[in-house]
């Protein structure tokens, strides 16, 4: 089976946001950067279906050409067969939309059967990527999925909906399958396949190279600004008894969350 | 961008540590005061470490392991230990003590029957050279292995032997003729015991016993290397683990400065943060700086050792200076966090008792001192 998983490279999660000086964009300058969040569990599920149908993975993702590390520690590190880093200025400033072009053509020239993806991004959040893939593919997409099976060409995905509701969804490859927290533990890299991890394929391709040099965002980011600092926080003084009353009376008169 | 080529020389090097911090952080540490009370090896979490492929670290490729360098065991070391060093010694007497020595010294056929089982961790490994009357005195040891046909056959006794409990094989040095020989010894070889589990003050993640040699019969084919070889494999590999131990104390002191930063913002008394004060400062200021001199070192000392490298100097340096480090500043953890410090639910105490051993295994820092003033000597003699 050809697999593919796209795989963001962003902050850590636990990473402390700045924003540049001018607010026209976060600062990831000394930032420890990984594959997104989601993302994990889209490579995760990759390589499980890799070692449940044989085949062989390949990692896409638009970034910066230093990416390249963390893509070799991110994916193929933990099992991904080879990468294609999308990397040019045109690239990196495609946009949800140019982003989705990019990939979904790279995706079609390596021959995908089916692609994972994450629910969002750890930085941007937009959850834009994953539907315009299939869109532009003519795929169908699964979003939200925290259980997959795959029998022939035939695929089963449940999603998680609100409140604890669950669907399950199947039909037939190829298909987006875009994965939620929970779908799988991601695994930790094996050693042997860290030592491997340099001497596998990662090719560095621009959006010249897709017939896509002309892509270029349709909406532009600005203004960007951090949130409000929290204020300080009140310590209710006295017995419990009045305490509780006090705090129902702040939340109520003063908060008016109650 | 220097500091990160002394610790993280390679890119393997730096994924190596993403993933054992990573290990560390989620599976180590939640469970390291539980073991640390009941006093035993967590062996499935032991297990684990053979699924990520650190129990044969630097065992070259060819024989089934990582083929990396002893850069690569220091970040084991140092990154386990910051959450549990019990644990991690269990690790070194398996991967530095048996596994390394072994598969330095061992012949083809010794090591086809024996790494994919220790490299896997289904065999966990040990090494026996302290006996009850000769420790720093190493030489002056009394086994003895008499050659009787096809077998050798052992008499004596081995002490403060890390995985006697759960070991199944051991790397023992025993005198054949007055010459120090290396074996290898399985609790198949009948006249094989070992003792109760010896309790102890930390180090608690990893259990230590006696092994005991009653006639026990050694096959002639688990003579590892020649006879009398077992001074040379033992003095190699005392340099692995001599570095591989001041690791473990950077590892311990690294935690324990990451502590008191925050303490020291966190506590408040007398209406301010307890870091204000000067005598807190320094605590956190020398530790920070006392703890960071002990990893340059140890890093730095680890470029030049390997199994063709000979630095006795630079390992003896390393475990000398590291250890009271992590001792230190462990202790000025606790001191920075008063009574909670003293207290088993935080991690200070634990690390406390942990960091003395590393003043005491592996060599005392008194045979470090006799070491590094005879080699230094050797080098400079005045003639
Ligand atoms: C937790 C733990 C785990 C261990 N694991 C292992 C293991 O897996 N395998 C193994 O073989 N051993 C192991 N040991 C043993 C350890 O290596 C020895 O305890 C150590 O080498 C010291 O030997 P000793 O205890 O006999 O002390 P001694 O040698 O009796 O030393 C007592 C004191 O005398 C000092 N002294 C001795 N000789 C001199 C000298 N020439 N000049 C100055 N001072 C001197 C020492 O420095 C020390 O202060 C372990 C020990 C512990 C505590």
């Amino acid at each position: 089976m050809n697999i593919g998983v796209c795989a963001k490279i962003s902050p850590h999660a636990d990473a402390r946001i700045k924003i540049k000086s001018d607010g026209s964009g976060v600062d990831t300058k000394g930032e420890k950067l990984v594959v997104g969040d989601y993302d994990e569990y889209a490579v995760e599920e990759a390589i499980r279906t890799k070692e449940a149908h044989k085949g062989a993975v390949t990692a896409f993702t638009v970034g910066a050409t230093s990416d390249e590390k963390l893509v070799r520690s991110g994916a193929l590190a933990l099992g991904v067969d080879k990468a294609v880093l999308i990397s040019d200025d045109a690239a990196v400033n495609a946009g949800p939309l140019g982003t989705a072009k990019l990939l979904a053509a790279a995706i079609k020239e390596a021959g995908c059967e089916i692609v994972f993806t994450g629910k969002a991004a750890t930085d941007d959040g937009n959850s834009q990527v994953s539907a315009m893939i299939a869109e532009l593919l003519g795929w169908a997409q699964v979003s939200q999925v925290t259980k997959f099976a795959i029998e022939g060409t035939s695929f089963t995905a449940t999603r998680a909906m609100d409140a604890g509701v669950l669907q399950i969804v199947s039909g037939s490859l190829p298909v987006v399958i875009t994965c939620e927290d929970g779908l799988n533990d991601p695994r930790y890299p094996k050693l042997p396949d860290i030592m491997k991890a340099k001497r596998k394929p990662l090719s560095k391709i621009g959006a010249g190279d897709l017939g896509l040099a002309d892509v270029a965002a349709t909406s532009s980011e600005s203004n960007f600004a951090p949130p409000p600092p929290r204020p300080a926080s009140r310590i209710i003084e006295g017995d419990a008894a009045s305490a509780a009353q006090e705090l129902v009376r702040l939340l109520r008169e003063e908060a008016k969350v109650i | 961008m220097a500091y990160d080529e002394l610790f993280n020389p390679t890119e393997e090097h730096r994924m190596l540590r993403e993933m054992v911090a990573d290990f560390t952080a989620n599976e180590v540490e939640p469970q390291a005061a539980e073991f640390d009370a009941k006093g035993v090896l967590n062996v499935p979490l032991f297990r684990q470490l053979g699924e990520l492929g650190l129990l044969g670290i630097t065992v070259p490729e060819e024989d089934g392991g990582a083929g990396l360098d002893a850069v690569a065991a220091v970040i084991v070391h140092h990154e386990l230990s910051k959450s549990d060093p019990g644990f991690c010694l269990a690790y070194l007497a398996h991967s530095m003590l048996f596994v390394n020595n072994f598969a330095q010294s061992a012949n083809a056929e010794q090591k086809a029957r024996v790494l994919p089982k220790v490299i896997s961790g289904e065999w966990i490994g040990g090494m026996g050279m302290t006996e009850p009357g000769a420790g720093t005195d190493v030489i002056g040891m009394t086994t003895t292995a008499v050659l009787d046909g096809e077998h050798y056959v052992m008499n004596g006794t081995k002490t403060y032997i890390t995985n006697g409990c759960e070991g199944f094989c051991f790397l023992v040095y025993a005198k054949v003729d007055g010459r120090i020989t290396t074996f290898l010894v399985d609790r198949d070889c009948p006249g094989f015991t070992t003792s109760h589990h010896i309790d102890k003050l930390g180090m608690r993640g990893s259990t230590m016993s006696e092994l005991i040699f009653e006639d026990c019969r050694v096959p002639v084919a688990n003579v590892i290397g020649e006879v009398g070889g077992g001074l040379t494999h033992m003095m190699r590999n005392l340099e692995l683990e001599r570095l591989t131990l001041a690791a473990m104390s950077v590892g311990i002191a690294d935690r324990c400065v990451e502590i008191m930063v925050r303490h020291g913002q966190e506590r408040v008394a007398f209406g301010t943060p307890i870091n204000r004060f000067g005598q807190i400062q320094r605590y956190i200021a020398d530790g920070y700086a006392a703890t960071e001199a002990a990893k340059c070192l140890t890093y730095n000392v680890a470029k030049d050792v390997g199994p063709h490298n000979r630095n006795r100097i630079g390992s003896d340096a390393a475990k000398l200076f590291a250890a009271p480090v992590g001792k230190n500043v462990a202790d000025w953890a606790m001191q920075v966090m008063g009574g909670s410090g003293y207290c088993r639910e935080y991690p200070v105490e634990r690390l406390w008792r942990d960091a003395k051993l590393l003043e005491i295994g592996g060599g005392t820092l008194e045979s470090h001192q006799k070491n590094l003033t005879k080699d230094l000597s050797r080098l400079a003699p005045v003639t």
